[in-house]
């Protein structure tokens, strides 16, 4: 035993602190437990406890209760944005149009939004075609028979409510692409569907 | 010495067995080539998706699953046997109890992870992270890992040494720890020989699984690399350890709060929030225990930090236990809720994940090869040179890891949480999110090909010294007195518990109980904690499959299945979940990294047409997706032959499937597919997908979430 010993490395201020400890000539000294990492330790624990106790004991706002106030909030906004948006003034649009290159501004929101059902160039594929003259959910190509449809969506065909997710001039900007597509030809034009909107 | 000598001072002559020691370190090696090439793999594939090959086999679905399974029970707990081994033969002066147990540990696991790197590939999963593999492995598993317990407790009892030391109380709660686990979160009913379906479901199977996720972390990657560190870093500095004290109050704080912490995983969950605060509250006070374990590996080193410059050793272990210190730091920090809610189905876990595997694992398991390999086969390591030149590509690369999953994770998690001041979200295209961080996953891929370079440069380095090294060396013969089993009136009680391991054995056994029991029983046993919701029904038998068809497929290794209480998370997937959701699912799927959106409502979302395209070609419908292709969906057929008894097995579990619907398990399915398939063909999709995979998965698509829906249009319809 004293023999690893003899080879260990020690410091002169812990020679003291050496115990008769030998595991395969591993020793052990005894420091005590270094002041800082006790008091941090008993900072958590102290934290711990009136933590949990004001959530589950004293009826403190948890997760869910937090989460009903918070959409509280939101539906006062959410409802507010609905009725802006609900409401569509032809000359507001009409304004807009005339400030904006339309059409441009559309063809990205088009490209992020309504491509991936309705394939490029308004062709259609998991959506309807927008280039031909059926519609399902509109009666005339103009911007009153479209905007509700992009703005609320129709939910058992599986078109989004854009209205929750896009401002207002966004949906400008895409009904107003989708409008200068009529009798465009698309690389790929799906089949029909809905009834013809362009009675001779 | 002559016999007569032997005699006097009672001294008896023994060898340690160091051939298993040896065989354990080759299979580390190997098994750690093929843990990190699967990691750097699979990184890249996440940088440019179309290194998923367009084959079943190759897709990330699958592989990560088999990546994390290499690297934790292949790569380290190879790396954990080599060194408890090693260790305790000589922390207990006493050759292995059995030889032949040894073998079939050996044996037995490099089977298992034979058998492991068959089945997840081919798709055989349980779907549970970290617990995917099929039943017959488990139960494998479960026989290995007793022989290994049993091996080592029976070397240990014939031990030459009074007490037992620190590194051995790190291995006894590694071991009974990982059997308890293991056990419980592997009981599973069979369906045939590769499925069966958990007891637990929902709630339970959530609670269940990261009670064993979170400590499969805490006493597989970290109770038996403590334990390697108390015996490694005193015996290469040559240094005693700095505090006994401190060793005996960390190790007993550390096993006892680490079993609480499982909860954090949950945080903003459907589990109880009593559950959850508890999670969080003792991850904040293990904090300090796991720093007990960092003070005494580095003050350890007092007084030779010149050595550990030089030491490619000393270095590997300094480094490692910094990291250690790091990561267990970030770990509280993540539990908190507010920071769990920004981190959490983010990079940033990922990162914090790799700072303790590669951070403190992998190099502590290169430290303990560059000690162990010279020793072992009486020589000089070859090249100090070389194993710097491993130290500065495995730092290098691991601090590439982990900035660009910080700068990753927090990145995403602060656009799934942008709402404008009309009430909408910034980044309504999950899609926007995910490209935005692909430069980092090119950063993360190059960082992980340093560190697998560094390991290439190690295998090279320990090649070279083993065949310099001189042959046919004889076992060293040593000697030692019997042990001592005199009373010591004047010992301290915890020294006295030290030369009592059954009775130290049985007292850790209860100090890891306590916390799993009182967090995860209560569920158990009561239905208070999951509100019944009468409109939940159970899948339907074509759901079934295709549900099968989603685990199997690894779709939770990206996508998660559980909506938090926030309205950032309403308006991008709907309501949050609930507890009632999934009372039916077994396993349960919320998974934890959201690489592609969450699901849990998608139901009704899309038409059929949509999830057939996006199957086929993700980029067809959402450009710039970094999802693999899946076109085998559309030639394989769905297992319909099955479903009677997959329905039968549900029903013994407790679903409430009538005799109607077991019996006729497979017609319904086609009738359920026949409807689908119709809808397809409108779209002009050829009629004979109708009994294809695809057909099933997008049933069971299309009904997540499906049913807690129609409650609120209930309502909205009475008024």
């Amino acid at each position: 035993m004293s023999d690893s010993k003899k080879d260990l490395h020690l410091l002169e201020d812990e020679k003291h602190l050496v115990l008769d400890h030998d595991y395969d000539g591993i020793h052990e000294l005894n420091h005590p437990l270094p002041s800082w990492w006790v008091g941090i330790w008993i900072i958590s624990i102290v934290f711990s406890i009136p933590y949990f106790m004001y959530y589950h004991i004293a009826g403190g706002d948890g997760l869910r209760a937090t989460y009903v106030k918070d959409m509280d909030k939101l539906s006062v906004i959410k409802a507010e944005q609905a009725k802006l948006l609900g409401v569509f003034d032809v000359e507001d649009y009409k304004t807009w149009l005339s400030n904006n290159d339309g059409v441009k501004l559309g063809a990205t929101v088009y490209e992020e939004n309504c491509l991936s059902c309705h394939a490029e160039g308004g062709g259609g594929d998991i959506g309807p075609n927008l280039t031909d003259k059926f519609w399902i959910n509109a009666k005339d190509r103009t911007p009153e028979e479209i905007y509700p449809v992009i703005n609320k969506g129709v939910e058992e065909n599986g078109m989004p409510a854009w209205g929750e997710v896009l401002s207002k001039e966004d949906m400008y900007a895409a009904m107003a692409y989708v409008i200068s597509l009529k009798g465009s030809t698309p690389p790929k034009a799906k089949e029909p569907q809905g009834e013809n909107i362009e009675h001779e | 010495m002559s016999t007569d000598a032997l005699e006097q001072t009672k001294m008896e002559k023994f060898s340690y067995d160091d051939s298993l020691v040896k065989m354990f370190l080759g299979a580390t090696v190997l098994w750690g080539i093929v843990a990190l090439l699967l990691g750097v793999t699979i990184a890249f594939q996440l940088a440019y998706w179309k290194l998923n090959l367009d084959l079943p086999w190759t897709t990330f679905g699958r592989l990560r699953p088999l990546h994390t399974n290499a690297a934790i029970f292949a790569f380290v707990g190879n790396a954990i046997f080599a060194g408890i081994y090693y260790s305790t033969q000589r922390l207990c002066k006493a050759r292995l109890w059995s030889h032949i147990l040894g073998r079939f540990h050996f044996w037995g696991w490099q089977l298992i992870i034979v058998a492991a790197a068959l089945t997840l590939p081919l798709g055989f999963t349980q779907g549970k992270e970290y617990a995917e593999l099929i039943w017959p492995i488990d139960v494998a598993i479960a026989l290995v890992w007793v022989a290994f317990g049993a091996n080592f407790l029976g070397t240990v009892l014939k031990r030459r040494e009074k007490h037992i030391y620190v590194a051995l109380w790190f291995y006894i709660a590694t071991i009974v720890t990982v059997a308890v686990l293991h056990i419980v979160n592997s009981i599973s009913l069979p369906v045939d020989f590769m499925q069966s379906y958990p007891v637990y479901a929902g709630v339970q199977d959530a609670l269940v699984q990261w009670w064993y996720g979170h400590n499969a972390v805490a006493f597989f990657l970290t109770t038996p690399f403590l334990g390697i560190m108390y015996y490694f870093i005193p015996k290469a500095a040559n240094r005693p350890v700095y505090s006994y004290r401190l060793s005996i109050i960390h190790f007993w704080s550390l096993v006892f709060i680490y079993i609480w912490a499982g909860p954090h995983h949950l945080l903003y969950s459907a589990v109880p929030e009593w559950v959850q605060t508890t999670g969080m509250v003792f991850s904040v006070m293990l904090w300090m225990p796991s720093w007990g374990g960092m003070i005494n590996g580095l003050l350890t080193l007092r007084g030779v930090w010149d050595k550990v410059r030089k030491d490619p050793v000393l270095k590997f272990f300094a480094t490692s236990v910094t990291f250690y210190g790091m990561a267990t730091f970030e770990g509280p920090l993540l539990s908190v809720k507010s920071v769990n809610y920004l981190g959490h189905f983010t990079d940033w876990i990922v990162g914090h994940v790799h700072a303790g595997t590669i951070g403190w694992n992998y190099m502590m398991i290169a430290g303990m090869l560059y000690y162990l390999v010279p020793k072992m086969y009486k020589t000089e390591l070859y090249s100090n040179k070389l194993a710097n030149m491993q130290f500065w590509s495995a730092t290098i690369g691991l601090l590439l890891y982990m900035m660009s999953m910080w700068v990753a994770g927090i990145t995403q998690g602060l656009m799934w949480r942008a709402i404008d001041e009309t009430g909408k979200l910034v980044y309504p295209n999950f899609i926007e999110t995910v490209i935005r961080i692909v430069p980092m996953y090119w950063v993360r891929a190059i960082g992980g090909t340093f560190v697998l370079l560094g390991f290439f440069i190690m295998v090279y380095n320990l090649y070279k010294t083993i065949k310099n090294a001189p042959k046919n060396v004889e076992e060293d013969v040593y000697l030692a007195p019997v042990a001592n089993h005199a009373e010591e009136p004047n010992a301290t009680a915890h020294r006295k518990l030290e030369g009592l391991p059954v009775l130290f054995t049985i007292l850790t056994t209860l100090a890891i109980l306590v916390g799993g029991a009182v967090e995860i029983i209560p569920s158990l046993v009561s239905n208070k904690f999951v509100e019944a919701n009468p409109d939940i029904k159970p899948y339907t038998s074509l759901e079934i499959a295709g549900r099968d068809i989603y685990i199997k497929e690894g779709c939770y290794v990206c996508h998660s299945q559980h909506i938090r209480p926030t309205p950032e998370e309403y308006l991008r997937y709907g309501k949050p979940s609930e507890a009632a959701d999934s009372v039916y699912d077994r396993p349960f799927q919320w998974g934890s990294r959201r690489i592609g959106p969450d699901l849990a409502r998608v139901g009704g979302k899309y038409n059929n047409m949509w999830h057939y395209r996006h199957m086929i070609n993700p980029r067809d419908v959402t450009a710039g997706s970094i999802m693999p292709n899946y076109p085998w969906l559309v030639a394989n057929k769905t297992q319909y032959d099955t479903l009677t008894r997959k329905l039968k097995v549900m029903k013994a579990l407790g679903v409430p499937y009538s005799e109607e619907e077991i019996n006729n398990a497979a017609e319904n399915a086609m009738k359920q597919a026949n409807v689908i398939a119709k809808d397809l063909s409108a779209s002009g999709v050829d009629m004979s997908v109708e009994n294809k995979e695809i057909v099933a998965l997008i049933a069971y698509l299309q009904r997540l979430g499906v049913d807690s829906a129609q409650k609120k249009d209930d309502s909205v319809a009475k008024e």
